[in-house]
Order: C-alpha cells, then structure tokens, then sequence
C-alpha cells in the first residue's frame, strides 16, 4: 500500500501536520492553505456521516446478544510499516491481495547495534508497538473514503485526533453495488483488510505522536506538529510499507 | 578460564549478588521519571510567578481575601487553580527578567543538588563491588560521575572527560538523554532562530548541572568550592542520526586546590 | 459489594492480564528508589520556596500533576487502545490494573462507591513517591505529599471528556490509617466526546 499524504487532525477541525511521501508533481497542486480547508472539510464531512449512520445499525450495537453484532475489533496485522532488519526468513505470511509487500532489502545495519534498535521505536520495548489485536474508537465516523484515484482512511482516537492516510491503491468494485449481495466476497475481503491494514498503520502513527507529545515539552497540544523525529519516523514507516 | 562451574571466585560471587540485588529492588516506567523531571522547568516557573503574585497582592492588602479562598478551597474540595499548560510556561522563561530568570534557575539548581546529594547514598549503599569509596581523591570522584551517576539517571556514561589535573573538569556528553526528544530548528534554519531555541533548552541543563553539585557536595567538596555551569557543543563527528543537534559540555572548577 | 464483583470476572482478568503484559514487556524500567528520591527533592524545594504554607504546595503540586496527565492520556491510549469506558466501574479498573500499574507498578484497591455509582476510592497499598519518607510535625496537619498523583488523575480524565474532582482523603503519612484518593465524576463532557463514537 503506497502512502501518498498523511495528515493529522485534532479535536477542533485544525490541521496540526501534513506530509506528501508522492515525490509525483501533479500532487504539489495544493497549496498549504488548500490543506487546512481540506482538513476542516473533512472534520464536518466527518461528523455529518456519523449522523447518516443507519440508527439500525448503533440499535443492533447496543443488543449484545444479537448474532448481526457489528464487530469493531480490528486484529493485529503484525510489522505494518516495520522494517524487518532481524533476518526473519521464517515469517511470511503477511500478505493481503492488495500488492502490499514486505520490504526484504534492510537488513544489517540496525540489528547489529542494539541500542538504536531499542531507540527505534522510543519508549514502546520490543520489535514492534503493539502485538494484539485492538478495538477501534471509530464506531460511526467515516473510516474509508475509495475514490478510482485514490483511498482516504481515517482512525480517530479517544480523545478526538484524527490521523488520515492517503494512499493511491484504489478499491476495485464491482457495477452492482447497491444490492451488497453481489458484491464478490475476494473485493470485500481485499477493501477489509486494506482498512485493517491502515489501521494499525495508523495507530502505530498515533504511538509516535504519543512518544512525540509525551516527551517535548515544547509542544502545544492541538499546536501544529514540529518535530524532525516525528517527520522520519514516519517517513521510515512510509517507507517500509512499499 | 576452565574449571568447575561451581568454583567462582570472590569478586564473581559479589558480582552476581550485586546484579541479584538490583533486580530484587522495585521498579518503576521510566517515563515516569522522564516525565517528572521535565516537568520540574515548567514548575519552577510557574512557583516563581505565583511567588510574584502574592508577593504583589501582599503589597495590596489582600489578606483577607486569601484566607476566605483556604476556607472555602477546605469545605468544598475546589480543584486548585491551575498554572499555564507547560510549553507556555517554558516560553515564559525566557521571556521574564533577569531576576526572576535567576531566580528560576537557582530552584533548578537546588532540585538538582538535592538529587545529587541523594544520589551517592544511594549508590554507596548498593554494594557495587566495583566502586571504592575510601580514598576517592577528585579524579576518581569526577569518574564516579561520569560512570555510575550518569549510568544510573540516564542509562549511559559520559562521554568524554576532560581535565588538567589542577581542579578543572570539562565533562562531555554528545547525546545528553533527556532532551533528544526536544525538537528544535534544525541545521535547515539559521543561526539566529536557532540560537533562541537553544535558549529555550537551556533550564533544562540547570538540573544535571545542580546534580553535579550536589554529587560533589556530598562527598567533601562544598557548593562554596565548586562551579559547575553547562553549554551547548557541537558533537565532534557527524552522528546525524542523533535527534538533538547538539551536545553538552560541563565545565567544572574546584577552587581552592 | 467489591467492584471486582460488578464488572464481570473475565472482562477484570483481561484488563489485569493487559496491564501486566504491557509492564513486564513493553516498558524500560529503572529503580523506583531514584524516582522517590526526586519527588522528594521537588516536594521539599516546593515547601522551601512556599516557605511551608502547605496549601500552596498541594496546589502547585497538582497543578504540576495537571500537566503532565494531559500528555500521559495519549500515551497511555496509544500503549493500549482501550475502548472507552460505559461507566465508572470499567474507568476504576482500568485506572487501577491498567495505569497504575503500567506506570507505577502498583494496583490500588478500588472502595467505597458511593451509591450512584459516580464516586469510588482508590486505595494505595504501596507508594513509589512516598517510600520511606516522613513527613515533619508541621506537614502532617496540611500536606499531601503525593497530590501530584490527583492532578495527574484529573488532567488524564479531562482528555477523555470526564470531569472529575480528585483528591486525597487521608495518607499513611499524615500517620491516618491508609491512603485514599477520592476520584468523583462531575459529569461527561458529551459536546467534546469526538464525534463517531457512540
């Protein structure tokens, strides 16, 4: 999945960091003033498809003993954006059908010196931010934008951050979509797991921000973000997810 | 060296006691303390301003008005008045006169002192096989700092240690923990804007630096004897893949060698 | 009736289990005798510039807590992805298996709900500020060695849209019985829950 922008929203609608990874032209059309009118846009459309949520739907929610239960557990899809610089032939199975692969070519370098691959993820221990499976904040907000040029996905947290990603892989869908019965299951299958996938890329973007917020005291929250480590963090993220 | 496995010297045995006796000792998230000790330049702040405050209404003939707040804030369990959020008041610090700025730095200094302080106790009392403490002249106290101090607040040592052996120390430490995360202008901008970054860093600099005193203080030299300040350095290679663009340099003179 | 009771068993298992997995793995530690002994350095400094008018240490001391519990929040969401809390019982129990004991190392015991529900006490066995401390004559009637804890609980709770008062009731200290803090729920702030939750 190739990231094309990612932006971060808080709580007001405001734009607090953008980054294009696309070195493409045609995607420097936008201005930053463009940016902050897309994010406050996107902050109302936000909310107003949270009011189109079917009320059948959050009624069906609430009855915990109905078999329909919407399940919003999103599972761990393990090293999403993690270089795998540790030699792990024996791990293979993260594919989905999407074209997203796993990036073979770093290797050496950091996993010889195991301080920076402590320091690789901050203060989160361990090989990868977080091993289990989540549930996500999202119950009614828009999680998926597909356009044939491009897919928005939104992860919103608890406490009203939104991060969105870009990406310029396109949901293929078939003509009939307005009787869902006829939607083949492999697209449904495929567009599910492109958001699972974005999820946790997302959310590991939320525990960067988190160490970012956390440890400087010189960030304002709800301020625009500042910080080179964020920006290559991410970037290495982005990086390793083509 | 082959033998035995059982057979392990003395200095072993007291090796793994002491590696035993670390474990055992509770723990805490080091972001706790991380967080802690961040937070005390904003908190120094703040208490000087609210140091000003009374001091000001004090000269207005507020009292009367300050007691019915403690009586009211006791029956009813009011949350407190809140200062500034954090990164406000860091700005604050240098943005306030001289005499307050002073002011703000020395209660940094004295925090660090006290930690200092606290510090070798700590550390004579762990047992460390490896340290002696009789017969410490300044040379090794100064490693002792460099080594264990530095190790046990920041998981690592000084880097480089400099003196020339008649009371003057420079100590070096190119990748100064606590404010790697601290995001500045970069090499990208100029000079200037990043001089005044550097000026909003530099409190934080006051507290290893109280440190040092108090360090020193406990183990013979008195804070009358000792001067110890801190500057910005440049590393000597290109580690640019270090967050922070610089490193930091304590300059330590004992007078009255 | 002991809260463990009212959140069902496993959903209390599975917050423990969360909260120790995230602690033995997931986290750097360092020994809590350091960080006692720099609260300390901060809470005498604070009595000295107060010039031990305890009342305006507790203050400032919470207000210190404030800050750092706005910026712990994210951390702390972004470490565990918890689902947001139905009600006070579940935020106690995640408070108390889940933060504390990620941050802390310890697990207060959660006590005295008051009959709504709203309001409950938590109960500090053991407490890394306060080790081995003691406190002076004078400090014993007014202080509240460890109130950073409360601003660091109210600051946490804001961000998550619950207005909540914190405060101490009582403290081994102060030679009382035991620690307690009292966390009451004012209300939900519902205009800033995010919009997209339900």
């Amino acid at each position: 999945m190739a990231i094309q922008s990612l932006l971060v929203i808080n709580k007001s609608g405001g734009l607090i960091y953008h980054r294009n990874f696309d070195n493409d032209s045609k995607n420097n059309s936008l201005n930053s003033n463009d940016y902050l009118i897309l994010a406050s846009t996107l902050h109302s459309v936000f909310a107003i498809a949270s009011q189109l949520t079917p009320k059948a739907i959050q009624i069906n929610q609430n009855n915990v003993n109905n078999p329909n239960n919407l399940d919003y557990k999103i599972p761990y899809i393990p090293y999403v954006g993690m270089s795998t610089g540790n030699g792990s032939d024996n791990y293979n199975s993260r594919n989905g059908g999407d074209g997203y692969s796993r990036n073979d070519s770093t290797n050496s370098t950091n996993s010889s010196n195991k301080n920076s691959k402590l320091n690789k993820l901050g203060s989160f221990k361990g090989d990868d931010y977080f091993k289990e499976p989540f549930v996500s904040w999202n119950k009614s907000g828009l999680r998926q934008l597909s356009t044939d040029q491009f897919t928005m996905f939104i992860y919103q947290t608890m406490t009203g951050l939104k991060f969105l990603a870009i990406s310029s892989s396109v949901v293929p869908h078939s003509q009939g979509i307005s009787d869902n019965t006829q939607v083949p299951s492999t697209i449904e299958k495929s567009s599910n797991l492109q958001v699972q996938i974005a999820d946790n890329f997302l959310r590991k973007v939320y525990c960067i921000y988190s160490d970012y917020v956390m440890k400087d005291p010189f960030y304002s929250l709800e301020m625009p973000i500042k910080s080179e480590l964020f920006d290559r963090k991410v970037k290495q993220m982005v990086d390793n997810l083509l | 060296m082959s033998g035995p496995p059982a057979a392990l010297t003395e200095k072993q045995k007291l090796q793994q006691q002491f590696q035993l006796f670390q474990e055992s000792l509770p723990k805490v998230n080091q972001l706790a303390l991380t967080l802690l000790l961040n937070e005390t330049i904003p908190l120094s702040m703040a208490v000087q301003k609210r140091l000003n405050e009374s001091e000001l209404s004090k000269m207005e003939n507020d009292d009367e008005l300050q007691i019915n707040d403690i009586d009211l804030k006791d029956k009813l369990y009011i949350t407190p008045k809140l200062d500034l959020p954090s990164h406000k008041l860091i700005q604050e610090i240098s943005k306030c006169n001289e005499e307050d700025k002073l002011k703000v730095i020395e209660r940094l200094r004295n925090i660090g002192f006290q930690i200092g302080n606290k510090m070798s106790e700590l550390l004579v009392f762990t047992n460390n096989p490896n340290l002696e403490f009789k017969d410490m002249d300044l040379l090794l106290i100064m490693k002792f700092i460099c080594r264990d101090v530095w190790k046990q607040l920041y998981g690592k040592q000084i880097d480089n240690l400099k003196t020339n052996h008649r009371g003057t120390f420079y100590l070096f430490d190119y990748d100064y923990k606590p404010i790697q995360p601290f995001s500045i202008e970069g090499d990208n901008s100029d000079e200037k804007t990043q001089e005044k970054e550097l000026e909003l860093v530099k409190p934080f600099l006051e507290i290893p630096v109280g440190i040092i005193n108090g360090v020193l203080s406990s183990l013979g030299y008195n804070k009358e004897d000792v001067s110890c300040e801190a500057t910005f350095v440049d590393r000597p290679d290109e580690k640019s893949k270090a967050a922070f663009p610089k490193g930091i340099s304590f300059h330590v003179q004992i007078l009255n060698q | 009736m002991a809260t463990s009771e009212k959140l069902s068993a496993s959903q209390s298992r599975s917050l423990k289990i969360t909260g120790e997995e995230i602690w033995k793995n997931k986290t750097e530690k360092i020994n809590a005798e350091l960080f006692t002994m720099t609260y300390g350095a901060i809470v005498s400094q604070l009595c000295t510039d107060f010039q031990r008018d305890y009342n305006k240490v507790n203050d400032q001391l919470f207000s210190m807590g404030y800050n750092i519990g706005v910026r712990l929040i994210e951390d702390f969401l972004a470490r565990t992805a918890l689902p947001r809390c139905e009600d006070m019982i579940r935020t106690s129990e995640v408070i108390t298996k889940c933060a504390f004991k990620i941050f802390l190392n310890i697990t207060p015991q959660v006590t005295n709900w008051s009959p709504s529900n709203d309001a409950f006490s938590l109960i500090l066995l053991e407490n890394p500020l306060s080790e081995f401390v003691e406190l002076p004559m004078d400090a014993t009637k007014q202080l509240w060695y460890s109130n950073i804890l409360c601003g660091v609980l109210r600051g946490a709770l804001e961000m998550v849209q619950l207005d909540c008062d914190v405060h101490f009731v009582s403290d081994i200290l102060r030679n009382e019985p035991q620690t307690e803090i009292r966390i009451k729920l004012n209300k939900v702030l519902k205009d800033e829950i995010p919009i997209g939750e339900d």
